[in-house]
C-alpha cells in the first residue's frame, strides 16, 4: 500500500520527468538546424565533423536569397507600416465603442486570421489580375496588409482600452482640442502597442508562405518561397543558415516587443 | 490562418487581451468614428470580394453546381476531405494530450522556472514555418539523428524511411501547435481559484481525485478555446504539408494549390476553397460563441 506521502512523490517526479521530455521535444528541432547550419559539409549528415561559416556566406552569394531577403524586408516593412495606418485609428474608435455594431465591426477586422491562407491567397490572386494588378509587388503588399490588419487591431485595441480615458478626460477639460489631446496624451501612452503590433506584423509577412506563393515571379519571391522550392531540389545546409538568420531577426524583434509591450498575460 | 507563424503569437494576444475589462462607464470619444471607414472599406474590396468572386466562380456559367457534385459525391474527394479532418483532429487531440499536462505543471508547479517553461512552449513560434519543416526532414531522415539513435540502442536492425508521410506530418503539426494549446489552457487553469482544490483536499479528496473533479471540470473552456483554434489552424496547414506529405497525404489545401499549379482547373478550385473556408467559418462562429457565452458568464 503506497502512503500518501509516496503517491505526493510520483506524480511530482512524474510532472518533472515529462516536462523535462517535452522540452527536449520542443527545443531539440531548433538546435540542430543551427548546429547544421555551422557544418562544412555540402549535405545534412551526423555528427558533424567540420564547422565552418561558408553556407552564410552562399546566402550572401547566391543571388536568389539574397534578391529575394530584400523583397521581404520591403514587403513586410511596407505592409506593417499600411496596416498601421489603416488598423490604429480604427482600433481607438472600436475600443471606446459599445454595443454590438462595434462589435462586429471588430470581429470583422480580425476576421482575415480564421481564413485560411490559401484560400485568400488563391482568391486574391484572380480577383487582383482581373482588376489588373496581377502577379506584382503591390499586389502582395495589398495580401499582406490584409494579413497584418488583425494583429495591429488586436494590440493596440487591447492595450488602448485596459486604459483609463481619465487622462484624455482632464487634457480635454484643461482646453485641449481632439487632436492635441491624441498627441499629447493617446499617443505616448498607446506607442508601445502600436511598435509591438508592427513589430508582430513584420513577423507574420518574413514569415509567410501561403499568401506569397501565388504572387510569386523572379522579381516578387520572397525569402520563404525561395526556400520552399529550393527544399523541394536540394537539401544542404543554406537552408538552415537562412533559418538561422530568420530565427535571430525573430528573437530579437520579440525582444523589442518584450521591452516595449511586455509579453505580459502569457501565463495569464 | 495557415500553418504556424499565420496565426503566430495570436495565442499571447489572446491571453493578453482577455483578461482586459471595458471601461464600466461611458468614456469619451474624441477620435472620429469616421476613421473606422477606411479600414472597412478596404477589407470589403480586397478581403470580401475575393472570397465572394470565388463563390462565383466555383459555379461555372456552364456546368454549375458541377464542381460541388464532383467533390461531395467522388470517392477520392471525400476522402481528401475526410484526411483533412482526421488530421486535423488528431492533432488536435494530440497537442490537448501532450499540452494539459504541461500547462498544469507552468501554473502550479512551476515557480522560478515558469520564465524558462514559457520560453520552451513559445519557442517554435520563433522559428519559420520551412525551418521547422527542414528540421524534421534532419532529424527523420534515414542518416538522421532518430535512426542514428535508434540504431545504436539496437531497436532497429537498418533505418526506417519516416522523413515523408503521415507520421512526419502529425508530429511537426503538433510541435507547432502545441504553443496555442499551453496558452488556451493555462490562463483557464490560472484563473481557478486555488482554494477550491485545497478545499477539496481538506474533505478528503486525493489529489487525482481533486484533480478530476475540481481542476479538470473547471479548465473546460480553455481546453474548448484551444481546441477549436488547433483544429482550424491544422485545417488551413500547408506548407508542412507540403514538405513533408511527400505526396502521401492529401488534404484540401494541397489540392487546391495543386489545381492552382498544376490542374489548372480554376473553377474547381474554387469549389474546393470554398468547402475549407465553410470549415473555417463554422470554428469562427464556435469562437466567436464561446467568446461570448464566457463574457455573458463574466458580467
Amino acid at each position: 500500500m503506497l502512503t500518501h506521502r509516496a503517491v505526493e512523490r510520483l506524480i511530482n517526479g512524474g510532472l518533472l520527468f515529462y516536462t523535462l521530455a517535452f522540452s527536449i521535444f520542443m527545443l531539440a528541432p531548433i538546435l540542430i538546424v543551427v548546429i547544421v547550419a555551422f557544418s562544412a559539409n555540402s549535405y545534412v549528415s551526423f555528427p558533424i565533423e567540420n564547422w565552418s561559416w561558408r553556407w552564410f556566406q552562399r546566402l550572401y552569394e547566391y543571388r536568389p536569397y539574397f534578391d529575394s531577403f530584400v523583397v521581404t524586408l520591403k514587403l513586410a516593412v511596407l505592409s506593417a507600416f499600411f496596416a498601421c495606418l489603416l488598423g490604429v485609428p480604427a482600433a481607438l474608435v472600436l475600443s471606446r465603442s459599445r454595443g454590438k455594431f462595434a462589435n462586429a465591426v471588430m470581429t470583422f477586422m480580425l476576421s482575415p486570421l480564421s481564413i485560411p491562407s490559401i484560400v485568400l491567397g488563391f482568391a486574391m490572386l484572380f480577383y487582383l489580375s482581373r482588376i489588373g494588378l496581377g502577379v506584382s509587388f503591390i499586389s502582395l503588399l495589398i495580401a499582406h496588409v490584409v494579413a497584418s490588419i488583425p494583429y495591429i487591431v488586436r494590440t493596440v485595441g487591447g492595450q488602448y482600452r485596459s486604459m483609463t480615458p481619465g487622462f484624455e478626460e482632464s487634457a480635454m477639460i484643461l482646453g485641449c482640442n481632439g487632436w492635441q489631446t491624441f498627441w499629447y496624451v493617446t499617443f505616448p501612452m498607446i506607442r508601445g502597442a502600436i511598435l509591438a503590433g508592427a513589430i508582430f506584423a513584420l513577423i507574420i509577412s518574413i514569415d509567410n508562405v501561403s499568401l506569397s506563393l501565388f504572387f510569386s515571379s523572379p522579381t516578387t519571391a520572397t525569402l520563404p518561397v525561395v526556400m520552399l522550392s529550393y527544399l523541394e531540389s536540394s537539401f544542404d545546409p543554406s537552408i538552415a543558415a537562412a533559418s538561422t538568420v530568420q530565427l535571430i531577426i525573430a528573437v530579437v524583434l520579440l525582444f523589442v516587443i518584450e521591452r516595449l509591450y511586455g509579453l505580459r498575460g502569457i501565463t495569464g | 490562418m495557415g500553418d504556424g507563424k499565420g496565426a503566430t503569437l495570436i495565442g499571447a494576444l489572446d491571453a493578453g487581451i482577455s483578461v482586459v475589462r471595458r471601461p464600466r462607464r461611458r468614456a469619451i470619444q474624441f477620435v472620429p468614428r469616421s476613421l473606422v471607414l477606411p479600414i472597412v472599406l478596404f477589407l470589403i474590396v480586397f478581403f470580401v470580394l475575393p472570397l465572394a468572386e470565388n463563390v462565383f466562380r466555383s459555379f461555372d456559367p456552364e456546368t454549375g453546381r458541377e464542381h460541388y457534385v464532383k467533390i461531395f459525391t467522388d470517392v477520392y474527394y471525400l476522402e481528401v476531405i475526410a484526411v483533412t479532418l482526421a488530421l486535423s483532429l488528431g492533432v488536435t487531440v494530440l497537442c490537448l494530450l501532450i499540452a494539459y499536462p504541461v500547462s498544469y505543471t507552468l501554473v502550479r508547479h512551476s515557480g522560478r522556472w515558469s520564465g524558462v517553461l514559457v520560453f520552451i512552449v513559445i519557442a517554435p513560434l520563433l522559428t519559420s514555418i520551412i525551418m521547422r519543416s527542414f528540421s524534421w526532414l534532419v532529424l527523420l531522415s534515414r542518416q538522421g539523428l532518430v535512426n542514428g539513435v535508434l540504431l545504436d540502442m539496437g531497436l532497429i536492425d537498418r533505418p526506417i524511411r519516416m522523413s515523408a508521410g503521415l507520421l512526419p506530418v502529425t508530429i511537426a503539426l503538433v510541435h507547432v501547435m502545441i504553443p496555442f494549446m499551453v496558452l488556451s489552457i493555462a490562463p483557464a487553469i490560472q484563473a481557478i481559484n486555488p482554494r477550491l482544490e485545497e478545499s477539496a483536499r481538506i474533505l478528503g479528496a486525493s489529489r487525482i481525485r481533486t484533480f478530476l473533479t475540481v481542476t479538470f471540470p473547471l479548465s473546460l473552456d480553455g481546453v474548448a478555446t484551444g481546441m477549436i483554434l488547433v483544429f482550424m489552424m491544422v485545417n488551413g496547414s500547408f506548407v508542412t504539408l507540403q514538405i513533408l506529405g511527400g505526396g502521401a497525404v492529401q488534404t484540401l489545401p494541397l489540392l487546391i494549390y495543386q489545381q492552382f499549379n498544376l490542374t489548372r482547373d480554376f473553377g474547381f478550385g474554387a469549389a474546393m476553397s470554398n468547402v475549407l473556408l465553410a470549415i473555417a467559418i463554422i470554428c469562427l462562429w464556435l469562437q466567436i460563441s464561446l467568446i461570448q457565452r464566457r463574457g455573458a458568464e463574466a458580467r
